[in-house]
Order: structure tokens, then sequence, then C-alpha cells
């Protein structure tokens, strides 16, 4: 890059003196007809040219040449430094003041059109930099970056940003930091309250820097020199959103340039802090929603799921106690079954959606869970009805995977065979190895799911269109199973079976055991 | 297998502060003990635990004054007697922690007294005395401690080293819910190691040499989230 601009500047040098001597040349061969202002005008040309060209240095040195042709040339007596009239001194002063002049004059204008240069530049990458921070997929991911990218600029050993919460206090949402700095929250709290870039100084005394990171034009202000901490607040449309702190472990200071990119990258800072603030607020929403909507459907569920067995369980005990058929008490234990299945599923979906579940993620034999299952259906159900099959091979399928919620969600959807098929129809159960997963089908015969409804059926308490009114369930099973698969890093979906019936598949991440 | 001996224990003690639940575990235990001693918090019940002495406490983690764990050592500070749990809980890893701290059994509410009955009589044959027999016959299986083999009827069933220790451990507490920790404790002398991870494969692999069906196993029973059970006796 530099050797390119150097021989550039050479060559140019070089143009410029074969210009020069082209045209001393020149006006040698006809300096009879010439009067002392043309060729004072043509000499200035080429100093002109010359410093548009390379700068001062060139216009400089080919204003001394023209100088020195222009008194050895072409003002009498030839060919000697010495000038025979006096008054071509003023000639000759004036020419050189001219060209110095205004090779210094066109360099001031080369500097300022190189700084808006980079001023542009500067504003390019600040806008790439906005652009790509606010697009990060999580409002914290901005933060980071944006609080990275200062901390760089500045050349500081640590930049944090804080967020205000809406009691006012400030909580630490990202740090940039080269090292461990140590610094109370003093300054924080007074920039804050100032609403105003503050600085620490080494002595520990806080001062307020007022509009210094807005300030222009301003020279690099004295007020940035020997910082130990630098406070910003953060504010969006007049309202303060956060904090920022740049801090060091020895004293810094900041220049110009540094000041203005510091106002800029911390708008941004607040820009993003905002963000987050917004995301926090939304998800607060979205979750109160979805709670407020599962309260809803549980109070409609608790007064009929709940009120349902109730109701048998207090009748035929009332009957059995009066000297009723004792063999209804079975109706008894049935109904308190059913009870406590549906606590049992509220308890699930109530720490689901808490996000309480606390997952054990180990190596376990696909055997277990499925033998641990189908040990609780069949339990209830009775043998005979489940047909399972491992297709592995002869090798033991093995996945990484918790194991009660796994047998949960497989239970579940086991259970959810028998309540939809008919009284004598084999249910099946699959197990295969797919890639980086264990897969479980579990396949009925029973009518299947209505169109429309194949993802509602994973919804809490929705229950598919079209069951007979026989069956009775809290339309709770589905929801959890997909739910606990999916906390372990699996899936479950439906897919209706070509000649009627459904096909549950579960997948859970598999393992591979070490060779022997 | 049933028991031969089937004289009553002198007492069982139940620990739980609701009265229906101290009925219902008084009505199905009342033939297995001379006397049913009951106790409506856990000072009372270690009071009466450590002055009785009963062959078998049956424990509510649900008492107003103490954590069941706690309650647990501290009974198993003074007394050998098997200690069933009874719970309505289902916090995390709350049943293999009640083990480990030297509960012998746990159950969940609810609970049938067909379930109860049978875990109580695993546990007051075991506390009985160890089994003494060389020769176990399970089903189709006879298994020869004496000589570690095993057949099914006349077949010789092969087993790895790791295999014949796990249902050695497996033999030494049958009927008892062991946990993944003590099976491995059990197997490999150590509290943690390799292959640990790998415990529930060679279970699974012992289960496929031994049971007829090894999803339907009718000897090494699956406590989900807890631990393996061996039933000799259904």
């Amino acid at each position: 890059m530099t050797e390119i601009t150097a021989r550039n500047s050479v060559r140019k040098w070089i143009l410029w003196f074969a210009i020069l001597i082209a045209v001393t040349f020149a006006m040698f061969t006809i300096r009879e007809r010439l009067d002392k202002a043309h060729i004072a005008l043509a000499f200035l040309i080429v100093v002109l040219g010359g410093s548009a060209a390379d700068g001062r240095a060139l216009g400089l040195s080919l204003a001394g040449l023209a100088f020195l042709a222009f008194d050895v040339l072409f003002l009498p007596p030839y060919n000697t430094l010495v000038v025979a009239n006096p008054l071509d001194y003023l000639v000759l002063l004036s020419f050189l003041i001219t060209g110095v002049v205004s090779a210094q004059l066109l360099e001031r204008q080369r500097r300022d059109a190189a700084v808006a240069v980079r001023r542009a530049e500067e504003i390019d990458r600040l806008a790439a930099l906005g652009a790509e921070t606010l697009n990060a997929p999580r409002a914290e991911q901005a933060l980071d970056a944006i609080a990275l990218v200062i901390c760089r600029a500045m050349q500081t050993d640590s930049c944090e940003i804080y967020l205000r919460e809406p009691s006012g206090a400030l909580t630490l949402s990202t740090q940039a930091a080269d090292a461990e700095v140590h610094a109370d929250s003093g300054l924080l709290n007074f920039t804050v309250e100032h609403s105003e870039a503050a600085a620490e100084r080494a002595d520990g005394t806080l001062t307020l820097l007022g509009d210094v990171l807005e300030a222009r034009d301003e020279p690099a202000s004295d007020r940035l020199n020997d910082l130990r901490a630098l406070g910003i607040p953060l504010s969006v449309r007049g309202r303060i959103v956060g904090a920022l702190r740049l801090r060091a472990q020895k004293a810094f200071s900041l220049s110009a340039d540094q000041r203005r990119v510091l106002g800029a990258l911390s708008y941004y800072a607040a820009l993003g802090a905002e963000r987050v603030r917004l995301a926090n607020a939304e998800d607060e929403a979205e979750s109160l929603r979805r709670a407020d909507k599962l309260k809803d459907a549980l109070l409609a569920a608790v007064s009929h799921d709940l009120r349902t067995p109730l109701t048998a369980i207090k009748a035929i005990a009332n009957e059995v106690w009066r000297g009723g058929d004792s063999e209804r008490a079975q109706v008894i234990e049935l109904e308190a079954d059913r009870l406590a299945a549906l606590v049992e599923d509220l308890l699930q979906l109530s720490q689901l959606n808490a996000g309480g579940v606390r997952l054990r993620i180990e190596i376990n034999a696909i055997d277990d869970l499925i033998g641990a299952a189908l040990q609780r259906v069949e339990a209830a159900h009775g043998t005979g009805r489940i047909e399972a099959r491992m297709d592995d091979g002869g090798d033991m399928l093995v996945g990484r995977f918790d194991f009660s919620h796994a047998m949960r969600a497989l239970t579940n959807l086991l259970e959810n065979a028998f309540k939809y098929s008919p009284d004598d129809a084999t249910i099946t159960l699959l197990a295969r190895r797919t890639g980086e997963f264990v897969e479980i089908e579990v396949g009925d015969d029973g009518r299947g799911v209505e169109p429309g409804d194949e993802q509602r059926i994973f919804e809490p308490f929705y229950r598919g269109r079209g069951i007979p009114d026989g069956v009775r369930g809290t339309g709770l099973g589905l929801s959890v199973a997909r739910q606990l698969t999916e906390v372990q890093g699996g899936t479950l979906t439906y897919a209706p079976k070509p000649r009627g019936g459904s096909l549950f598949t579960i997948t859970l991440p598999a393992a591979d055991l070490p060779t022997a | 297998m049933t028991l031969p001996d089937r004289t009553p224990v002198d007492a069982i003690l139940i620990v739980d502060d609701e009265p229906q639940i101290r009925r219902v575990v008084r009505n199905a235990l009342s033939e297995y003990a001379k006397d049913i001693l009951e106790a409506e918090s856990a000072g009372a019940g270690i009071d009466l635990a450590a002055s009785a002495q009963p062959a078998l406490i049956v424990l509510d983690l649900g008492l107003p004054d103490r954590d069941g764990a706690e309650v647990c050592q501290d009974l198993r500070s003074f007394t050998s007697a098997p200690i069933i749990v009874l719970s309505a809980r289902q916090a995390f890893g709350e049943k293999e922690k009640l083990l480990d701290a030297g509960a012998d059994d746990y159950l969940t509410k609810p609970f049938s007294t067909v379930e109860l009955k049978a875990r109580v009589r695993a546990l007051l044959r075991r506390a009985a005395g160890p089994r003494r027999e060389a020769i176990i016959t399970a089903g189709h299986l006879t298994i020869d401690l004496a000589a570690r083999s095993v057949r099914s009827g006349d077949d010789l069933i092969h087993l790895t080293p790791t295999e014949w220790n796990l249902l050695r451990v497996f033999i030494a507490h049958a009927g008892q819910t062991l946990t993944h920790a003590q099976l491995f404790k059990g197997v490999w002398h150590d509290a943690s190691g390799d292959a640990q991870q790998y415990l529930r494969v060679y279970v699974g692999q012992l289960r496929r040499k031994l049971e007829h069906d090894p999803l339907r196993p009718t000897l090494i029973k699956t406590e989900p989230g807890v631990g393996y059970r061996l039933d000799l006796d259904d």
C-alpha cells in the first residue's frame, strides 16, 4: 500500500519536473517576445498543478526551481543570478510568495478532503456496526458486541453496560474486559443521577463532564485526560435506560477522534439497552398471556374432569356404605386412579410451564425405557395388546436422555393409543436408530386425527374433534409428552397411518457405546 | 418362592400425621405384626422407634416438624429396622436421596395396599436374615452362587464378569430397590467411575440374557428415576 503510494509519488515528481522543464524550454525559445508577467503566470500554473497533484513538497520544490529558472534564464542579464533592474527583484519575490502561499493553501484543502474521507469511512463503519448489532438475533448479543467494540476502540481494560430496572436500580448486562478492574458503583449512580457523562480520577474524585461527547469541533478536551473510569448515561428519547462504564487499571485519555466515536457508540449502546428492555417486557407479556390461557383452560378442565370422577366416587362410596354391592367399590378405585393421573399431568404441566423441569441426562438403554413404559401401561390395561419390536439387529439401542421424562412421554403415547383405538386392536411399538437419534414409533388403529388438528392436538387441554363420547381424557397427555421430549433435545410428531389410525414418533438423542 | 415362616413380627411403627393414612396402613399391615404402633410427628416417631424397637418402620415424608431425609438418617443412627417411605411429593431426585439416606424402599401416594403389602413382605423377609441357599431358582432360571453358573432350563447362560457381579449384588439385595449409585458401588466398590454411565447398559445386557422378554422383565424390575429391584418371588 505505502510502496504503491511512494511509487506513484515519484512518478508525479518526475512528470511535473518534466513539465517544468518543457515549459521553461518552450518559453526560452521565444523569450524575446515574452513579458515577465506571462512567464510568472506560466510558472505559477505549473507550481499549482504540482501542489494539487502531490502536495506541498512538490509545489514548493517546483516554486524554488521555477524561481531560479525565472531569475537565470528570463531576467537580464541572462545566465546569472544577478538582476539588472532592481524592480525585477519585486517581481521575483512576488512570484515566490505567490507560489509558496498557493502550495500551502492547496495542501490545507487536500487535508480537509482527507479528513472528510476518513470521517465518511468512520460513519460507514459505525453504520455497519449499528446494523450488525441491532440485527443480532438476541438483544443481549447486540449489547455484547457493542461493549466489545467500545472496549477495543477506546483501548480501555473494560467496558460494562448496565440496564436500568423500572425501580431505578442498575444491573450489569454485559461486560467486555481484558483485565479484572475493580471499581465501586459510585460513578454509575453519579452519572445517571445527573444525566451527564462523568469521570473518575485517579484520586477517586468524581467530576461531571457536561456535553463533552456531543461537542463537535472542540479539540481534544483535557477533561478527557487522566481518567481512571468514565461513566456515560445511556438515554433514548430523553429517558435513561442504562449506563456505560469504561475502566482501566492505568490512567487513560481519549483523543478527539475517540471521543467522537464514543459519542456515536454510546448511542448504539442506549438503543441496544432499550431493545433488551423491550424484549424482556415482551417475554413477560407472552408468558403472562400463556399463563392466563392455561388458567382458563385449567378452570374449565378442573370443573369437568375433577368433578365427574368425584361425583362417581361419592355416589358409589355411599351405595357401598349403605350395604350395596361391594364389587362396585372397584369403580371407586378406577375413578381414583383417573384423578391421580390427572393430578400428575397437571403437576407436570405446571412445572413445564414454569420452566422448572430439571433434567438428568444419562446414558439409558431403550430396552429399559420401553420396558418401564410397558410395565406401567400393561399394569392398567392388561397384557397382550401391545406388540413391541426392537429393530436393532441384536445390538442394544442406547440414548442420552432423562429416563423418567422420556418414560412419561412414551407412557402418555401408549395411554393415548389405548384410549383411541378399538378394544381388540393391536398397538404397535417399534424402536430403531436413525442417524443421531433413536426413534420410537407408537401406532394404533384408531380413527386418527381430524385434518387440521394435527398440530392442535399438542396444545394443552385441546381435545381433538370427533372423539367418541365414552372416551375421557384431560387433553394434557400429548402436550406434556411433546414438551417433555423437546426439553431433552428430542421431538414428538404425528403422522396418519396410510390405512387409518395414528402414528406418533418420539425421537431422542442416540448414544454410542465405546467398543470394548 | 413363598415365605415358609410367616410368624408376625412384634411391632411395626407407622409415622404419619394423617389419621386416614395411618388407618389404611394399619389395616393393610395388621397381619404382619402383633402390634402396630402409631406416631403423628417425627419427634414422637423417633422416640417410639427408640423405646419400642419395631421390626419395620413406615415413614411419611410430609411430616410437619422435620425433613424426611433427616428423620431417615436419625433413625438409621440407632436402628437397622427396614424403613419404607411414603411420599406425595415428586421432587427431583428425592427417591434416590432417601434411599441413599438409609430408607429401604419408597412408595408414592396414592399407592395401592397390595403394593404396600408386597414391599413390606419383601423387607421383613430380608430383615429376617440373608439368603442362605447357594442355589436359587426363579422361574426358568437356576442360579448357582457357589459354582457361579446360571442355567435357563438345561442351557448354560454365559455371563461376563461384570454381569455376574451385577447379578450377585441383585441377589444379595433381592426384593430391595437399589439406587444406581448403590448398584455401582456394589459392583465396582467405588463411588464413581467411567463405567457408571454405562450401568444401565450392563443391566440391559443382563436382562437380555436372563429374561424371557427383556421388554417385559419379570426378574429385574425398573424403578423409574431411582434404580432397579430384583424380584425372585413373583
